[in-house]
């Protein structure tokens, strides 16, 4: 069973998230963090299979959080799931590592749109 | 200083798409509010704000009663349960974050999002003209959309 990590500062969003993954058919094993201090940390502790991650959260955001996870060598496959999807930030986020960027609002669609080529 | 502006019609399309996909499961149920609103009795305000070349804010107002039951449908909750303040809090300034974050994609120079703060009351004073002010009908019940923009 895949593993997931889901990061956002909101308890209700990750709820959604977690929710909408369900929607989509994906019932993966999940573990949640409250900011990218937190999802730091729970990936040095056990690396999960994929990390969803806000990315504007308190403490550290989603990028600082891709980025350090890259520069402490962890491959871990990164998407982010943020209320900002502008071209700027696509750009961004896939400079960063991060395979895909699914901008909020989302449907269980738009989560198989771009989490099914990844899994491919 | 230079006044931004942004299209009524993108935000109403932002409005209900925010409503359609997290909140409502289903389009339709957001619509604009025709003729005057009523005087707010109890309102809550949830907002973001906007930093860098253009600076402002988002908020969106309405009833405390409303945003309880906006936050129910968000949590997918029953017409009648309960919900904790943290749970209402969070849930509201959520809607206030997508929307704010998805208005900030409009914007012609990106900037950065400041995290969603609620308080009972309408939307605190911004040192920026309204740049819009999208009146809302859900379920027949009054919300406010403001963006306050400056360049």
């Amino acid at each position: 069973m895949i593993r997931v990590l889901v990061a956002d500062d909101s308890r209700v969003m990750r709820q959604i998230v977690v929710r909408t993954l369900r929607q989509a058919g994906y019932d993966w094993q999940v573990r949640e963090a409250a900011n990218g201090a937190e999802a730091l940390e729970a990936v040095r502790e056990d690396e999960p299979d994929v990390v969803l991650s806000d990315w504007n959260m308190p403490e550290m955001t989603g990028i600082e959080l891709l980025r350090r996870l890259r520069a402490e060598g962890f491959e871990t496959p990164f998407g982010f799931v943020t209320s900002e999807g502008s071209a700027e930030m696509r750009e961004t986020a896939d400079e960063a590592g991060a395979l895909f960027l699914i901008a909020k609002p989302f449907t269980a669609e738009s989560f198989r749109e771009v989490i099914e080529p990844v899994l491919a | 200083m230079t006044v931004t502006t942004v299209d009524t019609d993108q935000v109403l399309a932002i409005a209900e798409a925010v409503f359609s996909a997290m909140v409502d499961g289903d389009a339709g149920l957001l619509l604009p509010w025709y003729g005057e609103l009523p005087e707010a009795v109890e309102p809550l305000c949830a907002w973001v704000d906007l930093h860098g070349e253009v600076a402002g804010r988002a908020a969106l107002v309405c009833e405390l009663d409303t945003a309880h039951e906006l936050a129910r449908a968000l949590l997918m909750m029953g017409p009648q349960e309960p919900i904790g303040e943290s749970d209402l809090v969070d849930a509201f300034g959520e809607i206030a974050n997508v929307v704010g974050g998805n208005i900030k994609s409009l914007l012609p120079v990106q900037g950065s999002l400041g995290l969603p703060q609620v308080a009972l009351g309408t939307a605190p004073a911004v040192d920026a003209p309204v740049a819009e002010e999208l009146r809302l009908s859900w379920r027949g019940q009054p919300i406010v959309i403001s963006i306050w923009l400056v360049a």
